[in-house]
């Protein structure tokens, strides 16, 4: 269990002045910058969950998981880690807990692979036993072997990133904290650490907390995901229900022949939805776009404002329909709108503010 | 008991960890090593040439002086073979986030920093140590009993301690100022001043090197017990409770940089 309380961590440097003027000022002043990092984020994790922790760069998201693994002290608020405070208790926390930094490697750089596993051992204290177990089941799911022998300086970055995840493991920690795990690799080695971190997370029930900016990394494994941006919480729940309330624009897509123009469909469409309909439907909650070259036309719109069959039925009476197909949003572009600042203010979190 | 069994057992790891890897790189090694004993001799000769220039300074006769000279350099090269780490704490560790590490696994920070590295090029300094004062022991101006011996162990241990804590505590100022590394310099070259006599010195420098960055007492002070001059207790005595101090003070503080230590930002 884990629960973050209320935290906030600020930064404070000297404050800076531009130009080569400003260099010279700014050895004299000692005027400081506070920067708050992260603004009183509250939430709690439970045993086995996978929590999505995303945001913009510059969130607050490695602030965090750095507060969580103490790394860092929270200027205010305190985390609990299975009742473990980490900024009091640094050791016992980091004897619980496993931790992979996409961009740096807790391996040794100059040594085969076997050795980092055989010292990593020695400094979590795992006895023969576990430890032969544990590299069996590391073996099987990240397929180390392939390259076990060789000096961690000569993996490619995929084979570092399983190697990395594998260390992290050898301990069988509680809770394992991933920052950025799949960042820079290809598809076929991501698609084998998001399997590997399933398969732990559903054999040991370890919590995992990962930070990515990977939606597929969000869609193919985390349960929960929490949103922050520029500091503060903006969301947190379940994938489905960010989908639910965020991902409500649906797009119709429709291959034609004899397009009458866009001003004419727009004109007949509106005036078909509006046909007995209470609330109108407005010119500007149906988005056009004709693309002459393949023939089709797109129409976006909410689909809590106008119902999807309204619009294809209205549409087939207006043009000729030779091919059809209906998307929703994307993940990827739900979190692009609520990083450009469109939709945090409207969230669930965010309206509490 | 249990605790220091479990921390050697990891230093005998971590050490060997090292070893290995700089046996990956044979010819690194031995051109470090070789680069440092051209260091020590050009040293050696260097101190020939002033004391062929001045037979004796403020009393202190020529053997004297070499004797307080290569006994300045066993602890040096203690310290030097065993915390050399802590540099680049000063330097790179803290500016580039890679104390991180540290502070992720379950082990003593302090620990951690010294058992990740050994720098066999304190074998020079410690070679050069042990002949200069074999030179002076032959020169019959050395007391040499058990008593003195265990002493001069006691004394080398204690010197050690002194510049490891000068070492770790201006390696701290990084976890404010992100690198300390010329801090640290100043500081370290100080240590230039203990090959010789506190006395050559003026005031100035006489207090700063005792009571600020005490050098002083890594040599030249117990050296006054070994050539008969002082008692132990002023003498080993004094230098072990400064080490004990001095070292307590620099740790403490180190213990208090890291929890204020910021990271780095990706």
């Amino acid at each position: 269990m884990i629960e973050v309380k209320s935290i906030s961590k600020e930064f404070i440097s000297p404050k800076k002045y531009p130009g080569l003027k400003g260099a010279v000022k700014g050895l004299f002043s000692t005027e400081k910058v506070k920067k708050l990092a992260v603004d009183d984020i509250s939430f709690s994790i439970a045993d086995g969950e996978i929590v999505g922790y995303i945001g913009s760069n510059g969130a607050g998201k490695s602030t965090t998981i750095k507060m969580m693994t103490g790394i860092l002290r929270p200027t205010r608020g305190e985390c609990l880690i299975d009742g473990i405070n980490p900024a009091t208790d640094r050791m016992a926390n980091a004897a619980r807990i496993g931790v992979v930094f996409g961009q740096r490697t807790q391996l040794w750089w100059d040594l085969p692979l076997s050795e980092s596993y055989t010292i990593l051992k020695e400094i979590y204290n795992v006895s023969d036993e576990d430890y032969k177990k544990q590299l069996a089941f590391l073996n099987e799911t990240l397929g180390l072997e392939e390259f076990f022998d060789k000096t961690v300086r000569t993996l490619s970055l995929g084979q570092r990133m399983r190697a990395d995840l594998g260390a992290a493991l050898i301990h069988n920690p509680k809770v394992l904290y991933l920052d950025e795990p799949t960042i820079g690799l290809d598809l076929v080695v991501k698609d084998k650490i998001r399997e590997a971190i399933h398969e732990i997370n559903q054999k040991y029930k370890t919590t995992v907390i990962l930070t990515t900016h990977d939606i597929e990394d969000i869609e193919k494994l985390c349960s929960r995901i929490i949103v922050i941006d520029k500091g503060r919480k903006i969301y947190d729940g379940t994938l489905a229900d960010l989908k639910e309330t965020y991902g409500t624009t649906r797009k119709i897509s429709i291959k034609t022949e004899d397009f009458p123009g866009i001003g004419k469909v727009r004109a007949a469409l509106s005036s078909s939805l509006n046909n007995g309909n209470k609330e109108p439907v407005g010119d500007n909650e149906l988005e056009l776009n004709f693309n002459p070259d393949e023939s089709r036309l797109e129409i976006s719109f909410d689909k809590n404002h106008v119902e999807v069959s309204d619009v294809i039925s209205s549409l087939i009476r207006i043009i000729t329909v030779k091919d059809i197909k209906i998307q929703e949003t994307e993940l990827a572009s739900i979190v692009k709108d609520i990083y450009n600042h469109n939709l945090g203010a409207n969230g669930p979190e965010g309206g509490g503010r | 008991m249990k605790r220091i069994k479990r921390y050697l057992r990891l230093y005998r790891v971590l050490v060997s960890q090292f070893i290995k890897t700089i046996m990956q790189s044979k010819v690194d090694f031995f051109i470090g090593l070789l680069g440092f004993f051209m260091t020590q001799a050009a040293g050696i000769a260097f101190l020939y040439l002033v004391f062929e220039q001045i037979p004796d300074l403020h009393g202190w006769s020529f053997s004297q002086l070499l004797f307080i000279y290569g006994f300045a350099q066993i602890p040096r090269g203690i310290d030097h073979l065993f915390t050399d780490n802590i540099w680049l704490v000063a330097w790179w560790m803290v500016i580039d986030g890679d104390f991180d590490r540290y502070l992720l696994r379950p082990m003593n920070l302090f620990f951690q920093v010294i058992s990740e590295k050994l720098q066999p090029d304190a074998l020079g300094e410690l070679l050069v140590g042990t002949i200069l004062i074999c030179v002076s022991a032959s020169n019959g101006i050395l007391t040499i009993d058990a008593v003195h011996i265990l002493l001069f162990l006691v004394s080398v241990i204690a010197g050690a301690f002194i510049y490891t804590s000068i070492k770790l505590f201006f390696s701290t100022i990084a976890f404010w100022v992100k690198s300390s590394g010329p801090f640290l310099q100043v500081a370290y070259n100080m240590a230039e001043f203990a090959k010789y006599p506190t006395e050559i010195y003026g005031k100035a420098i006489r207090f700063l090197i005792t009571w600020v960055i005490p050098f002083g007492f890594v040599a030249y002070l117990p050296a006054g017990y070994f050539i008969g001059q002082h008692s132990a207790l002023s003498t080993i005595g004094v230098e072990c409770v400064i080490a004990v101090v001095f070292f307590v003070i620099a740790y403490r503080f180190f213990i208090y940089g890291s929890k204020c230590y910021e990271s780095a930002g990706n």
